[in-house]
């Protein structure tokens, strides 16, 4: 054999070795030559090092003697292990858990500064204790904070003191000797730290510079499709996690001011029955001159009667659910009469309609959603229209204020008064929302028109004023109210109302002792008497002021849609006029009219709605020529349609005192200019059901001054006629429409009942299919935020931009 | 034990003109290195006395690296020659025999390439380059001062200066380590981004040949360095750095301790504890969730290896470290780090016993745990290369004890004669082939016989083995192992 043989075969690894030990070893002479064949390992180690001597004396050492021997060890350098102080520096004893340990990540960031104090520090912090007290820790997180906010830029003492939450002479010593230490140190920092790597690469070679990031390879290796795509996702989720942090936080500060507002209210009702006022009176008459929040949680924006019980009124969570009633009802009978909104309308038009129209924006709810809870005014300018009211009016906060981005026509003044058939009480008309119908308990009389004030001390007082009336009204006693179950013992007996009524029914200036009685018993008139204490009152109460002129409107409504059926409900309950088949017929007759205006008025004015419509205040302004006109007629048609009841301020003075009134009113009325303008737009928008629902709904919600609904009566009659100046006046009326359920919002900001009027939109929105409508799911939020009345009274304003951004 | 990174290939040859650039700066003193007569100045060979483990006297043949001042006293950082870096000091003047120094030889380069003893980037080279930078003034080095030696920073010699005259780069490049291969082709701008250890020294210089830190106090111990670690610059002139034991963060002095101290509460490394038998625990970290544990940690453990590597972040690392428990805590004893992915088979990445436990037998229960790790994985592994000369006895150590354990343990079936394949003993240890044939090898048990490989395994052999087992006390219990490896492929990179 030679040697070549021997060599050929290399190492298998698959191949079994067999093992020979001890005496069975061969003799392996022969072999020795082969153990070349097999190819030497590498050690693994760097040539250089793997010659050094202690490592060469320690290998041969091994093999000799098949251990390790002492002095043949490789030497290291010592280490000790005898640091004496070491228990006084790790305090403490840790016991071994019997689980095995388990980390959780998050759980490894403490906030503890990462400065760490040096003797050099104590000496200080013992120099200052001696003025003030510092701890360790407390130090540590001022340098700590100093370090970390400079660079190679100290920070300066201003922007440490922004950092500092300390005092002033504190900060002041601490930044001084930080800033010496800082330049005696070596380091770029007094918190040692590794040094990092600069973007240039100058510190490729620097040893001192260590954990690079790796970025080069392993970004994007795969596919960078994939990276991008997930990078803008996560941006997205990044945003998107911010918002929503953003509203929760929203929604933090809402529930506190919910909570806060429930606390007060429960301080108030306590307060309340501790004081005794049971019915409200006490409440009602504080209230006065108070500014809006309070009015709004005034009691006064009950509208249902039969809902309504006598502390119901006072609180507002009552209010609240009595409310959402109303809206279910008027959402079922929305559906069984879906199509004849549009005749109603043109009822509306000619009765008075308490409500405006709440037209809701996309964005406005949006501002809803976001600020609701918040009390934040939005920088609105008072609208011309207003402008006059508010010089005679203390209603500030009241007062319509302008919307950004709306544009609003000014106002046409002239024409308001005009609205009036007669002269003469043009000038009542002006004084008719400040003062209402009163009677008082003792002396047990009524003494005609009057407003309350609240003097020093809490006193009221009583302005009265003369009116023609005057003789008429004396011989109303109360008693005569309180026979009434349905109607509400206080009305709002405004001269116009009064004067509307009747020259809807007799044209009249003067109204007689039963017309008046009869329009108190239909809620048409309002007539404040305060409160008794006695439970017998209570039923009384039940049906205050604002009830009845809720209920007049809610007949009308009901007659124009079926939205405004449920109110209707509500109103025929508390009159026991009507019956819901009789509304029935004749909204469908009303339907018809309108549709025929409507007809006529598309055709000429279709370009005009929708601007109008964006822009409300302007046609407020023009409406009012219209509505001056309408009286006459509108008074007859009245009179022939039972359902009216309620008689409809003129839209001038729905534009312009809706403020007032509600001042004057105080939670006793609320003013119904908006009444007015719902029926209008109902009729202007018949075609949108939708969005006269909405309208209808907050009419409803807002308890309608009984003196604005004359004038609505009257200017309703005149559009119903389908001549060609029924088309414009119904343009005007949609215009005074739109404008009116701002003024109104302002005034009931507390009316509970927007949000189930706004409910009630988005059910009809979504009903009728009308684009104009707001998406059905914002109104919902909003309805949802309403769910407090106090709620609304707070977002108030964000309401009122709502109503007008309303197109 | 520490492990060694394979040097770069092309290294050895491109270090004539590197060194000369790298060492443009000379450390040193100025004015050493303008003495008239030659005096000591870096790359100076001549024999210094040493002590060595029994207590004898030597004078090994050493190379002065640096040169600093302090307080009119000149100190000598020497490397003894043939000797590893760890052993490296700060000598003074009298331990020098100036009667046999040897000055930088002027043509360096010449011998690079043969591999003669000039051929290394070391003294005689450097010398050439000294003189050549003191005539220019424009060298930043000579306005240094006092604080400038202690810091030396602008000496770039390559640490391969260390190694002896006769040792080439060269001749590793030709050596089998893949990472050599892997940097052959040049040197890359920027050290590879697999692994943990340095495969390519281009950027070595003076600064990171020498020790920069005197002393570290973790927790009873006082640990001397054995090697660079970039702990931050200003730290390094402290004559001790105090580290928490526990989250081994570095603090200035006693004071700064005591005081993060009261902040800390960590009592065991900041990981999931998934091994725990009697004191001795594992704990399991991730360097990408816990980065500050993780590079602490890698800095401490940076003085003791040489060839680790901090260029890049730990993001790719678990770390397992090894804790002994008293009534105080977790204590660190050892760690080991490992790829979460290694496309070379490696388990383990750097591994270090700290001083104070060496030679107990922790080292080799920590091999044992990382090839523990590896059957619960079902993959056999390595350890990243090049290994360090503790490394390198303590693997041995470890993979013949293993295998010798096998192969004595294999009963004869019917009489036949036992046998087993080197894949099966792989399979069974985890080991990887070529570490099981290199330890057959180095234990002389493979023979060629009648035709065929065979195992023999000596009376010698087993003796050995035996009573070194029976001073091998600690060992690893898988049953008290509780992991679960992850598939990191699928989380992104890392």
């Amino acid at each position: 054999m030679s040697k070549l043989s021997f060599r050929a075969r290399a190492l298998d690894a698959a191949k079994p070795l067999p093992i020979y030990r001890g005496k069975d070893m061969p003799d392996l002479n022969d072999c020795v030559s082969i153990n070349r064949a097999v190819p030497q390992m590498p050690t693994g180690m760097e040539k250089e090092e793997e010659s050094e001597h202690h490592l060469q004396r320690a290998i041969s050492a091994q093999q000799v003697f098949r251990e390790k021997k002492e002095s043949m060890v490789i030497p290291v350098p010592e280490a000790e292990s005898n640091v004496n102080y070491y228990n006084r520096l790790y305090k403490g004893e840790f016991k071994q858990p019997k689980q095995f340990i388990h980390i959780q990540p998050f759980n490894l960031d403490n906030e503890q500064p990462d400065y760490d104090m040096d003797s050099e520090d104590e000496t200080l912090l013992n120099r200052l204790n001696r003025k003030m007290e510092i701890k360790p820790l407390q130090f540590e997180i001022m340098i700590d904070r100093l370090e970390k906010a400079s660079s190679n830029q100290l920070v300066t003492l201003q922007e440490a003191k922004l950092l500092l939450n300390e005092d002033d002479y504190l900060i002041k010593a601490v930044y001084d000797y930080w800033v010496r230490k800082r330049k005696n140190c070596r380091g770029p920092s007094l918190i040692p730290q590794i040094k990092q790597e600069k973007r240039d690469g100058s510190t490729n070679n620097d040893p001192y510079v260590a954990f690079r990031r790796r970025t080069e390879k392993m970004q994007t290796r795969k596919n960078r499709k994939n990276d991008e795509a997930s990078y803008e996702k996560m941006l997205k989720l990044r945003r998107e996690f911010s918002r929503a942090i953003t509203i929760l936080e929203m929604i933090k500060r809402r529930e506190k001011t919910k909570r806060e507002l429930l606390h007060l209210t429960l301080e108030v009702v306590e307060k309340r029955y501790h004081l005794g006022d049971y019915g409200g009176e006490i409440l009602n008459e504080v209230k006065i001159n108070r500014s809006e929040k309070e009015l709004y949680a005034t009691p006064a924006s009950l509208h249902n009667g039969n809902h309504h019980k006598v502390q119901e009124c006072k609180t507002k969570h009552p209010h609240h659910l009595s409310l959402k009633e109303e809206a279910s009802d008027v959402v079922r009978q929305k559906k069984k009469y879906p199509k004849k909104p549009k005749a109603e309308a043109l009822i509306t038009s000619q009765q008075p309609t308490p409500e405006t129209l709440p037209v809701i924006n996309k964005s406005d709810i949006k501002q809803y959603d976001f600020h609701s809870s918040d009390e934040d005014e939005f920088p609105q300018v008072l609208s011309p229209v207003s402008e006059p009211e508010e010089e005679n009016d203390p209603d500030g906060p009241c007062a319509f204020r302008r919307r950004a981005g709306c544009q609003y026509y000014a106002p046409r003044l002239d024409q308001a008064n005009h609205s009036c058939e007669n002269s003469e009480l043009a000038d009542l008309d002006k004084l008719r929302y400040r003062h209402c119908l009163t009677t008082l308990t003792v002396p047990r009389r009524c003494i005609g028109f009057a407003r309350r004030r609240i003097g020093r001390g809490g006193r009221v007082i009583m302005d009265r004023i003369s009116t023609e009336h005057d003789p008429v009204l004396k011989q109303i006693d109360p008693e005569m109210l309180n026979s009434f179950s349905s109607s509400s013992q206080t009305i709002d007996f405004s001269s116009n109302f009064s004067r509307t009524n009747a020259s809807s029914k007799h044209c009249e200036n003067r109204l007689s002792l039963s017309e008046i009685l009869s329009n108190i018993r239909s809620c048409r008139l309002q007539c404040f008497q305060p409160r008794l204490l006695n439970l017998q009152d209570s039923d009384s109460e039940e049906c205050t002021s604002r009830k009845p002129g809720q209920t007049v409107n809610n007949k009308r409504v009901s007659a124009a849609s079926v939205a405004l059926l449920n109110t209707s409900k509500n109103g025929i309950s508390v009159t026991g006029g009507i019956t819901e088949e009789q509304f029935q017929t004749h909204q469908q007759q009303l339907v018809q009219m309108q549709r025929q205006q409507l007809a006529q008025l598309q055709q000429k004015q279709q370009s005009q709605h929708s601007s109008q419509q964006t822009h409300p205040k302007a046609q407020g302004s023009s409406t009012s020529d219209c509505m001056s006109k309408t009286l006459d007629s509108a008074s007859a048609h009245f009179a022939a349609s039972a359902v009216v009841s309620a008689p409809v301020p003129s839209r001038s003075e729905v534009a312009k005192e809706q403020n007032t009134g509600h001042n004057n009113i105080n939670g006793v009325v609320q003013p119904s200019g908006t009444s007015k303008t719902l029926y209008s737009t109902n009729m202007a928008l018949s075609s949108s059901p939708g969005i006269s629902a909405v309208q209808l709904v907050r009419t409803v919600g807002h308890t309608t001054t009984n003196h604005l609904i004359p004038a609505l009566c009257t200017s309703s009659p005149q559009t119903l006629p389908m001549n060609n100046s029924c088309l414009t006046n119904a343009v005007h009326l949609n215009n005074v429409s739109v404008v009116s359920p701002v003024n109104v919002h302002i005034n009931t900001r507390t009316s509970a009942p927007s949000p189930t009027a706004l409910k009630l939109a988005t059910v009809a929105a979504s009903m009728d299919r009308v684009p104009k409508v707001t998406p059905s799911s914002a109104i919902s939020s909003i309805a949802r935020e309403n769910h407090e009345p106090e709620r609304l009274g707070l977002n108030g304003i964000a309401e009122t931009t709502v109503a007008m951004e309303v197109t | 034990m520490a492990e060694v990174v394979s040097p770069v290939p092309g290294a050895g040859r491109r270090e004539p003109g590197e060194v000369g650039r790298a060492r443009g700066p000379p450390v040193a003193d100025p004015g050493a290195a303008l003495s008239p007569q030659g005096e000591i100045i870096e790359g100076c060979r001549l024999p210094v006395l040493r002590r060595n483990q029994d207590n004898e006297d030597e004078w090994p043949l050493a190379e002065i690296l640096s040169v600093k001042d302090i307080s009119g006293r000149k100190l000598f950082y020497v490397h003894y020659i043939d000797f590893n870096k760890r052993l490296d000091e700060w000598v003074t003047h009298e331990r020098l025999d100036l009667k046999k120094i040897q000055f930088p030889k002027k043509e360096a380069k010449t011998p690079t390439k043969n591999g003669l003893p000039g051929s290394r980037p070391g003294s005689p080279e450097r010398e050439v380059k000294r003189k050549v930078e003191v005539v220019s003034p424009a060298t930043p080095v000579p306005s240094e001062t006092a604080p400038a030696s202690v810091f030396p920073q602008n000496g770039a010699a390559r640490r391969a200066v260390a190694a002896q005259p006769g040792r080439k780069r060269k001749s590793n490049c030709l050596g089998t380590d893949e990472d050599s291969q892997d940097s052959s082709d040049g040197i890359p701008s920027a050290p590879r981004m697999t692994g943990s250890l340095v495969s390519d020294r281009s950027h070595d210089d003076i600064v990171t040949r020498m020790k920069n830190i005197e002393c570290i106090e973790l927790g009873r111990h006082r640990l001397k360095p054995w090697y660079f670690s970039p702990y931050p610059q200003e730290l390094t002139t402290l004559p001790v750095l105090y580290l928490c034991e526990f989250c081994l963060k570095y603090g200035r002095s006693l004071k700064c301790l005591q005081r993060h101290l009261t902040k800390c509460d960590l009592r065991h490394p900041p990981g999931n504890e998934i091994y725990r038998k009697g004191t001795i625990s594992f704990f399991e970290i991730d360097g990408r969730k816990n980065k500050s544990y993780s590079q602490n940690l890698c800095l401490l453990a940076k003085c003791f290896l040489d060839h680790k590597t901090l260029y890049y972040d730990t993001d790719p690392f678990l770390f397992y470290v090894m804790t002994e428990y008293d009534c105080k805590g977790f204590h660190i004893v050892g760690y080991f780090s490992k790829e979460k992915e290694s496309t070379e088979d490696y388990n383990v990445a750097c591994i270090l016993t700290l001083p104070p436990y060496q030679r107990r037998g922790y080292g080799k229960l920590l091999i044992e745990f990382s090839y523990e790790l590896s059957k619960v994985e079902g993959k056999t592994g390595t350890p990243e290369k090049p290994l360090s000369d503790l490394g390198l006895l303590s693997y041995r150590s470890y993979w013949s004890q293993t295998i010798l354990e096998i192969l004595m343990g294999l009963k004869s079936e019917s009489g036949e004669r036992p046998q087993i394949t080197i894949n099966e003993i792989s399979e069974i240890t985890s080991i990887k082939k070529e570490d099981v044939i290199s330890t057959l090898q180095y234990l002389n048990l493979i023979n060629y016989y009648k035709g065929q490989y065979i195992l023999t395994l000596s009376e010698d052999i087993v003796d050995g083995h035996e009573r070194a087992m029976l001073k091998r006390l600690l060992r690893i219990d898988s049953k008290c192992l509780h992991f679960t490896p992850k598939d990191w492929s699928k989380r992104g990179k890392w």
